[in-house]
């Protein structure tokens, strides 16, 4: 697994940057009437030292344990994608287009779409890139539409699909365990 | 939340991806939730954060909205390739009290989830269990024998839990991998049971 720590000032810094156009007032649920548009910079009132509000690369936002100090809503605010609800485990995959866009992208669309040549699940797309879940929805989302990835949801009532289920079972029966026997070797079904 | 899979504006040179299903792993702190990812997953557990909305207990004065707040939790996960177009991600959550939170985002979609439980401190998953119990979840209740005792008495242990005969209770070792496998299976033959009951 790749994905050290000491990168992730880097990081920071490049997301801030990858995030100021989505920067929005921090109130949740209820963004005020005005809310910055996609465009707009980060309203001076915006209290705490919010991405936007200079260019240091110290502290901004709200101290986050371990991973970026960049709250979620700043992204999630700022404009709704389609793909904000998207499960954990939704798979995104790279295209060819976005292979052959890579030079020309940024540090976190970057590294999504070089680690997603295999296919990826949003949580672990985060928790090798250090990032905020939503945040990699919202980059993933744009690096979609933009054509350089797709992104697979889950099936939807796979919890409800016979087929879906047997074929889970199937599969973890034949997981051997740490003396290499599988469930069926150890008890016959 | 749409159900189906999101167009593809550029499928070129992208294949199908394998179909991923999700077991959520829950408990109270310490009760070996990593150790049982990690036993079975092929990569080392990662830790990511996911936000969670949490409805407050008090209710806005002027609005007479209950407050919502988003908190962000960390969160374990690993996954096994069962086969090539197979994925099972398993997601490690705090429970304890934090099952107060809205945990939606999380089950949705799982095909069932696995409480463990130290007898020790047994009273730690009841908001795990409640949980599963109103989101009409698939789950079962894994004794996880930190002291490599396999002789609690099954039926005190059910009792003290106040869970139904209808939970199945299993005994496990989080550190061993095929122990871990099956209160997997435990939990998904009472899914696959349920579903052929629908
Ligand atoms: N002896 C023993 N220790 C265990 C067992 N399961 C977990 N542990 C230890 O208990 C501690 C807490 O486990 P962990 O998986 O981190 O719990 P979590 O907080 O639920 O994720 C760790 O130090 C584990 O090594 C077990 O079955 N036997
Ligand atoms: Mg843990």
């Amino acid at each position: 697994m790749s994905g050290s720590d000491d990168v992730s000032g880097r990081r920071a810094e490049a997301v801030v940057r990858a995030l100021r156009p989505y920067v929005a007032p921090p109130e949740e649920d209820e963004p005020p009437a005005g809310v910055a548009s996609p465009a707009a910079p980060a309203p001076a009132s915006a209290p705490g030292p919010g991405p936007g509000s200079g260019p240091a690369a110290g502290p901004v936002g709200e101290p986050v344990r371990r991973s970026l100090s960049v709250r979620p809503f700043l992204v999630t605010a700022g404009r709704v994608s389609d793909t904000d609800r998207l499960p954990l485990e939704t798979q995104v995959i790279t295209t060819t287009a976005g292979l052959d866009a890579l030079p020309a992208l940024t540090f976190e669309q970057h590294d999504i779409v070089a680690a997603c040549r295999e296919p990826l699940s949003l949580a672990e797309l985060a928790a090798r890139l250090h990032l905020h879940l939503n945040v990699v929805r919202v980059l993933a989302g744009d690096l979609r539409s933009a054509g350089h990835l797709t992104v697979h949801a889950p099936q939807a009532d796979a919890a409800h699909d016979l087929s879906v289920l047997r074929r889970v079972i199937d599969g973890l029966r034949a997981v051997p365990d740490s003396r290499g026997l599988t469930r069926d070797n150890n008890r016959p079904a | 939340m749409t159900t189906t899979a999101l167009p593809n504006p550029s499928a070129s040179g992208a294949g199908r991806p394998p179909l991923p299903v999700k077991m959520v792993i829950a408990g109270g702190f310490g009760v070996g939730k990593t150790t049982t990812v990690a036993s079975i997953s092929e990569i080392e557990p990662l830790t990511t954060e996911a936000a969670i909305t949490e409805v407050a207990a008090g209710v806005d004065d002027l609005t007479h909205t209950p407050h919502k707040t988003t908190t962000t939790v960390a969160m374990d996960f690993g996954v096994i390739t069962l086969d090539p177009t197979l994925k099972l991600y398993l997601f490690g959550t705090p429970g304890q009290d934090r099952f107060g939170f809205m945990w939606d985002d999380l089950v949705a979609g799982a095909l069932g989830g696995l409480v463990i439980v130290d007898t020790r401190r047994l009273d730690d998953c009841f908001a795990a269990v409640d949980y599963f119990e109103n989101k009409g979840l698939p789950f079962a209740v894994g004794i996880n024998v930190f002291d490599g005792n396999l002789d609690h008495d099954l039926d005190e242990v059910r009792w003290a839990l106040d869970i139904p005969d209808s939970v199945p209770l299993v005994m496990f070792d989080a550190r061993e991998r095929g122990s871990v496998r099956d209160a997997l299976l435990v939990v998904l033959e009472l899914a696959l049971q349920r579903a052929e009951e629908e």
